[in-house]
């Protein structure tokens, strides 16, 4: 059976391409502030316009813009797109209303994280999908090979296939008609400000009564738009905003200049990274999945893995997950001050004895601290003391004897101590 | 931006020799490619180097990269302002943001370093 064994796992294996600019590239290169482009997940994204502690700060005062077109849209239709949605996902379709946004995962039948995402329900057989851009590619054929039914969906069950078939498309795909979408996302107290600047009163008013995984299709600045209430920074307010990607650069220029008197600032990855590390949002192939293989669970989702429901795809490997699971993923802040050495992914954490309890997973610089989130085992708790002993970095670091890597419960003596603070910082 | 009268690595560290001593640091080119600087490890006055051995290494909040000695010598003198301002090296690269001095003991090194008028070739093809 193609893309899959009998463990459920699914094998893709991606074809590299050479990386392109996002829709938003030449907007980019234009910048006053000479952003630092990378390939990422195959575009060529800004790092950074003015520094990564500056855009951080932005979005945390007032506002910052973010160019996530990068990220897949994919659009699920037809008659059965909510029984569709709701084996293929974890969380529970039936859940949301129109108008209404949900966070949740997609498993393979082993019940490893393809993905994480959020599904936008814009009417009773109509939804959207938001999926990271590095794994846009694997979802598209993973989806493909379920409406083929070329692909093992249940383990215990090797021929079951879905009974539901609806249409999907790739809402970025300039051929696939003119609604076409993609996601510019306007973060920070200032976003709604800025927004205000650019809608009519009716609209405006729409907006300020959105809440928080809510959205509302208008028009903003003559461009139609799904205004959406959520975000990858972890502030009180924050918009994505899906237009057709012709409109992309037109909304891009627009809000920059009528934020600027608000403190909006272009903010590239660097910053996207930080703002979501503090928060303590996970990251596909950090928080989720990657070396540890982190389930939901461990990374504090269990709340989207709805286990009572009759069927979905991984449902197995979840129930026995949820009972078995012993790491979680916590929060830790350490000192961050200049001149001291960064915490960086893979680092060992020890608790106060010294012993290693597990590993940081991501890192970022905010302000005078470091925020770190970490795989750890789950009876570490808030307030607990945790220090990080720095791996080797350099061949005289490994020379002096530094290791280069370390195992669980080895007994190291810590270069920096932080403590364990709440998952969720608030704002 | 490329200082004159300094001689160059393909590695982006910089030398400016003033009789037996060169002064370190690395270039504007690689404080952009690294991005806000926090912490710099020195090496111990009295270490002696071997042209391309590792020297320091700077840390950003994004990469940690090598610096790698231009010249065979000794260490004779790191700049320890870096310790509380490791940004001296995004602010003022060829100036206040120095790394160490290393007394060259083999002129030799020297000959396969770029000058500048090179580097800026050199980094054209990067």
């Amino acid at each position: 059976m193609a893309g899959a064994g009998s463990s459920g796992k699914f094998a893709f294996n991606q074809i590299r391409k050479p990386p392109s600019g996002s829709v938003l590239y030449e907007e980019h290169l234009k910048s006053t502030n000479k952003p630092h482009i990378a390939d990422f997940a195959g575009y060529l994204m800004p790092l950074w316009y003015s520094s990564i502690s500056a855009e951080h700060r932005a979005v945390r005062q007032t506002a910052g813009l973010f160019d996530c077109t990068h990220m897949g849209v994919l659009e699920v239709i037809g008659p059965t797109a909510a029984e569709f949605l709701n084996a293929v996902t974890t969380n529970e379709i039936n859940n949301i209303s129109i108008g209404g946004a949900q966070y949740g995962y997609i498993l393979d039948a082993g019940g490893d994280v393809l993905d994480d995402i959020i599904i936008y329900k814009r009417a009773e057989n109509k939804f959207i999908m938001v999926v990271n851009a590095a794994n846009e590619p694997k979802i598209k054929e993973w989806l493909k090979k379920l409406i083929n039914d070329n692909v093992i969906i249940d383990i215990d069950n090797p021929d079951r296939k879905l009974e539901y078939k609806p249409v999907i498309r790739d809402m970025r795909d300039t051929g696939s008609g003119s609604d076409c979408r993609v996601d510019i996302a306007l973060q920070g107290p200032a976003s709604i400000n800025i927004l205000s600047t650019l809608v009519n009163r009716e609209v405006q008013s729409r907006i300020e009564n959105l809440i928080s995984f809510h959205f509302a299709e208008a028009i903003i600045a003559d461009i139609e738009c799904i205004i959406s209430r959520t975000g990858y920074t972890g502030g009180k307010i924050g918009f994505e905003l899906f237009v057709h990607p012709e409109n992309a650069p037109q909304l891009w220029r627009r809000l920059l200049q009528n934020g600027e008197s608000f403190g909006l600032l272009a903010c590239g990855l660097g910053a996207r990274d930080s703002l979501r590390i503090e928060a303590g949002l996970p990251l596909y192939g950090h928080e989720l999945a990657g070396p540890f293989n982190i389930s939901p669970f461990e990374a504090g989702y269990g709340w989207a893995v709805k286990l009572e429901k009759d069927f979905f795809i991984g449902k197995a490997a979840m129930q026995a997950k949820a009972k078995t699971y012993d790491m979680k993923v916590v929060r830790v802040e350490l000192p961050g001050e200049k001149g001291i050495r960064p915490v960086r992914q893979n680092d060992a954490t020890l608790d106060s004895t010294g012993k290693c309890l597990g590993w940081v997973l991501s890192c970022a610089k905010t302000g005078e601290k470091q925020s770190a989130l970490c795989f750890m085992n789950r009876a570490v708790k808030e307030n607990d003391a945790v220090g990080v002993y720095y791996l080797a970095r350099s061949q005289s670091q490994i020379a002096n004897g530094r290791k280069e890597q370390v195992e669980k419960n080895a007994v190291l003596e810590a270069d920096i101590v932080g403590r364990v603070v709440s998952r969720f910082a608030k704002f | 931006m490329i200082a004159e009268g300094l001689l160059y690595t393909k590695e982006n560290e910089w030398a400016k020799v003033e009789g037996q001593t060169a002064t370190i640091g690395i270039t504007d080119y690689a404080q952009e490619q690294l991005g806000e600087i926090t912490f710099v490890e020195m090496p111990a006055i009295g270490k002696n180097v071997k042209q391309k051995d590792e020297l320091a290494v700077v840390e950003s909040s994004k990469a940690a990269s090598d610096v790698y000695s231009p010249v065979t010598g000794k260490v004779t003198e790191v700049n320890s302002k870096l310790e509380s301002n490791p940004e001296l090296i995004n602010n003022d690269c060829y100036g206040s943001g120095w790394i160490c001095k290393v007394k060259i003991t083999d002129e030799r090194t020297m000959e396969n370093l770029m000058d500048s008028k090179q580097y800026e070739e050199y980094l054209k093809g990067l």
